[in-house]
Order: structure tokens, then C-alpha cells, then sequence
């Protein structure tokens, strides 16, 4: 089962509109990896990810289940 | 796990100052509260290089976001000894001048509702997912970034 990646904000101008779904990620470093291959951009953009709605401070393993999410820095307000 | 307990806190478009005055004299019924404490974050046309800035576009993750509200509406709870407490927050465009954040805090005395509100927004500002785009006259963006 794929893992689904959302990005928001300013990512959303690097990644497209639509959701990203990857096969192979057993984890966020693995899944990271694979998107910055297939976005560049990603590696000059600061955000942070959260996994199932909880902020990550470190590699976490993934399920099929999972959404990841890139969280550029927050401007609401 | 609290899902039912969530509570939407985002209305598309501008807040509008008639449901501030709504929201207020709702209140009314509830004679043991003494203070009020009320911010109204408005959209400034900020000037950027030579480009006025006309509108920002608000997006969130919403579900992450109202979990997120309702931590934060917990420790301020906790903290402060509140009657109650109504934040909204708009998505979707809003224009230079109208209001796009509405804090409401309300307490029997006022330090409580001033310190509250002041606490609720500094974490609305730093936690919540939600991010503006700043629409510029002609068309062109840049994002937001909160300072």
C-alpha cells in the first residue's frame, strides 16, 4: 500500500496540487530521500514533517496507512 | 480519540465585524464573567519591494490544525482561570483591511481574559498549521512568513 505525502503552503508550488503517493519507504528518511529526488527544490526549502498529524523530530518507520505531511513554517494569522 | 470533541474554529473568507458584535452579545446571559479580552488580527497591504500587498490567501491542514486548537485551547484552560474562550480563524482570500483572526477570551476578572488572548494568539501564530499566501496587485504572490 502506498504512502501518501501531502505538502502545503510554499511546498505546494515545488510538489504540485495533488497528493504524492510512494511505494518504497520504510521509513521518513528513506521517503525524504525519494522526494528530493524527485524535487529538487525541496533541499533549499525548510519545513518539517509530521506523520499521521504528529510532528517527527527524528527518522519514525512508516505503514502503508500512514499520511506524511511537509509542513513549511506556519503564516496564519 | 477527541474528534467529537473538536471544534471547527475556520470560516471562509473575512470575519465579518457583525459577527464580532454577534459573538459578544452572546455573552450577555452569562453575568458571572467581568472582562473580555478580544484580538482581531487584520490583513496589512504591507508594501514589498515596489508591489502593495492586496489580499492573503489562507490554507491549513484543518485536521491537524483543530487537533492542534484543541491543545491549545486545554493548556489555556489550565492555565487560566477562563469562562470561556472562541478563536476563528478564515481560509480562503481575505482582502487588505478586513480581519482573517478573531480571539475571544472571557473571564470574571480581566487579567485572566487579557493574559489568555494574548497567550492563544502567540500559540495560534506559532503552532497552528495554517499559512498565508500575500497576493499582490498584479496578480503575483509571495508566501507569508510570520515574524
Amino acid at each position: 500500500m502506498p504512502i501518501k505525502i501531502i505538502a502545503f503552503g510554499r511546498l505546494k508550488d515545488i510538489t504540485g496540487n495533488g497528493d504524492i503517493l510512494l511505494d518504497d519507504a520504510a521509513d521518513t528518511n528513506q521517503l525524504l530521500q525519494q522526494l528530493n529526488k524527485k524535487f529538487p527544490a525541496l533541499t533549499a526549502t525548510p519545513f518539517i514533517v509530521a506523520v499521521d498529524k504528529e510532528i517527527i523530530t527524528g527518522n519514525t518507520d512508516l505503514s502503508g496507512a500512514d499520511t506524511v505531511a511537509l509542513l513549511p513554517p506556519y503564516s496564519g494569522g | 480519540m477527541k474528534e467529537g470533541k473538536l471544534k471547527n474554529i475556520f470560516l471562509t473568507g473575512a470575519i465579518q465585524p457583525e459577527f464580532v458584535a454577534a459573538s459578544i452579545k452572546k455573552h450577555n446571559s452569562m453575568k458571572g464573567i467581568g472582562g473580555h479580552s478580544i484580538f482581531l488580527g487584520q490583513v496589512r497591504n504591507d508594501l514589498i519591494g515596489n508591489q502593495q500587498v492586496k489580499a492573503i490567501e489562507y490554507t491549513s491542514y484543518e485536521e491537524m490544525a483543530l487537533e492542534k486548537m484543541y491543545e491549545i485551547r486545554e493548556s489555556i484552560f489550565a492555565k487560566y482561570d477562563l469562562t470561556c474562550m472562541h478563536v476563528y480563524h478564515s481560509l480562503g482570500k481575505v482582502m487588505a483591511g478586513e480581519i482573517s483572526l478573531f480571539v475571544f477570551t472571557s473571564s470574571a476578572h480581566r487579567k485572566a481574559a487579557i493574559d489568555a488572548c494574548e497567550e492563544t494568539v502567540e500559540k495560534i501564530k506559532s503552532e497552528l498549521p495554517v499559512w498565508g499566501k500575500e497576493i499582490f496587485e498584479d496578480e503575483s504572490y509571495q508566501w507569508k512568513e510570520n515574524k
